[in-house]
């Protein structure tokens, strides 16, 4: 057994969520400004990449929607944590969010008489138990405009891939201009209610351009990249370029009576992020 | 080609109604930045018979809640936050004399309603920019709610501003040429 340090695991992390901050993914770039359709497009990709300049000089974040922090935590069989993962990881967020100009956004209790709790904690944590080595951290800094855009629907069990295509596509038509478009669209198909939407947020995990191991799943996401980004909702919102980066699909088997189908979308900054010790 | 155009405070219907969807414009000029709960307070003062905490008369009012501010920056990351969550406050808005919004993302239908009744402005601010947004924002103060913290009322001073035209003062909104 390998026994981790918090204070370790708490570096890695705290340095992690800075550079989501502070720096455009690399992911991006060449997929939202590689070919420009337009003269907005043209504008809208010289702010971006004087953005991403400034940000990185002066360190100031990238967005003023410094999200919340959702994490998926991936423990091997071999190690044990010094003190509860949940503690840790608050503590990091709470101290990279006091240091640096971000925001705090989180605020308590949710309804009613509501106050900020000044270090954007708590964070929410994901722990899964694996058969690997080591422990894995990904972090997601999730602005609340794209996080407003999730959906869930239950399908009859003898729903079409068509009919499933169809909400999806009138939910970006409509929606998808609000959550800072080109979106990375994650989606859950199968499972419950409750994983379907967890595969939907994990589904926002996965890097541009890699196709699901499974190959019906493989070729429904390009099917579906294809179709949303006939939207034509474009960079900004403005007709222009990209409608979405990329649709990555996760599944699960279902009950004969159940088909739950979930979305969740990022922003064009996706602020995704690994460390592992 | 996109039409450019400086606008300069004091902000008059004459020059706003000269806009048209997808035009770009400069700002210089004071803003007020408010959102979500700082709209949803004023409009319950004004329905209780009190007084407005500033006047918002002639003003143009951006969404948005900006980061911290560096020690002795004027202002921290900032940029536009979801319009359509405020739909419900701009005819209250617009009846305070507000000449015009400034957001992201598309509206409701009342918007373009309301923006023709009362020949008033949606403009978008580019998204997802917020550390250049903060280079041209030249001074800030709180002055009202600061208890709400990011969603304080903020009174900001910026120049040359950078906006789009989306839904304009007759009420036509930006559709891709």
């Amino acid at each position: 057994m390998r026994s981790i340090r918090a204070a370790d695991l708490e570096k890695k992390v705290y340095r992690l969520l800075k550079e989501l901050n502070l720096r455009f993914n690399p992911q991006v770039m060449e997929r939202l400004c590689g070919s420009v359709e337009g003269e907005y497009h043209q504008y809208f990709c010289e702010l971006f990449r004087k953005n991403a300049e400034i940000a990185a000089r002066a360190s100031l974040p990238l967005c003023q929607d410094t999200g919340f922090v959702e994490f998926y935590v991936e423990v091997g069989r071999n190690v044990v944590l010094e003190e509860p993962v949940f503690k840790t990881l608050n503590r990091a967020v709470s101290n990279v969010y006091m240091e640096f100009p971000f925001r705090y956004s989180m605020v308590d209790p949710p309804l009613g008489p509501s106050k900020n709790t000044k270090d954007n904690t708590p964070t929410f944590v994901h722990v899964e138990l694996t058969e690997g080595e080591g422990v894995s951290i990904t972090a997601h800094v999730k602005g609340g405009g794209s996080e407003n855009l999730t959906a869930l629907w239950m399908f009859l069990p003898t729903a079409s891939e068509e009919e499933i295509n169809n909400a999806i596509e009138d939910h970006i038509r409509s929606k998808g201009g609000r959550s800072c478009p080109p979106l990375h669209v994650g989606i859950g198909v199968g499972g419950s209610a409750d994983t379907a939407l967890f595969m939907a947020k994990r589904a926002l995990l996965r890097n541009l351009g890699e196709r699901s191991p499974i190959p019906f799943v493989a070729r429904w996401e390009e099917k579906l990249f294809f179709r949303l980004n006939k939207l034509k909702i474009g960079v900004q919102g403005f007709g222009e370029g990209p409608t979405v980066l990329d649709v990555h699909i996760l599944t699960q088997p279902r009950h004969i009576a159940v088909l739950p189908v979930a979305v969740a979308v990022d922003c064009f900054l996706c602020r995704v992020g690994r460390v592992s010790l | 080609m996109i039409k450019n155009i400086d606008i300069t405070e004091p902000y008059t219907s004459e020059v706003f109604e000269k806009l048209r969807a997808g035009d770009r414009v400069l700002l210089t000029g004071r803003v007020v930045v408010m959102r979500d709960s700082a709209q949803r307070r004023l409009l319950s003062l004004c329905e209780g018979g009190s007084n407005l905490p500033l006047n918002l008369k002639g003003t143009v009012v951006f969404y948005a809640g900006p980061a911290k501010e560096m020690a002795g920056a004027p202002i921290g990351a900032i940029g536009p936050t979801t319009s359509a969550r405020m739909d419900k406050y701009l005819k209250f808005l617009y009846q305070q004399g507000v000449m015009a919004t400034i957001g992201k993302g598309d509206r409701s239908e009342l918007v373009e309603i309301l923006n023709k009744e009362y020949r008033r402005v949606y403009f978008v601010a580019p998204s997802g920019v917020a550390a250049f947004l903060a280079s041209r924002v030249e001074r800030s103060e709180v002055v009202a709610f600061e208890d709400l913290g990011p969603e304080a009322i903020r009174l900001i001073e910026v120049h040359d501003f950078p906006l789009f035209v989306w839904i304009d003062a007759f009420g036509r909104k930006y559709r891709h040429p």
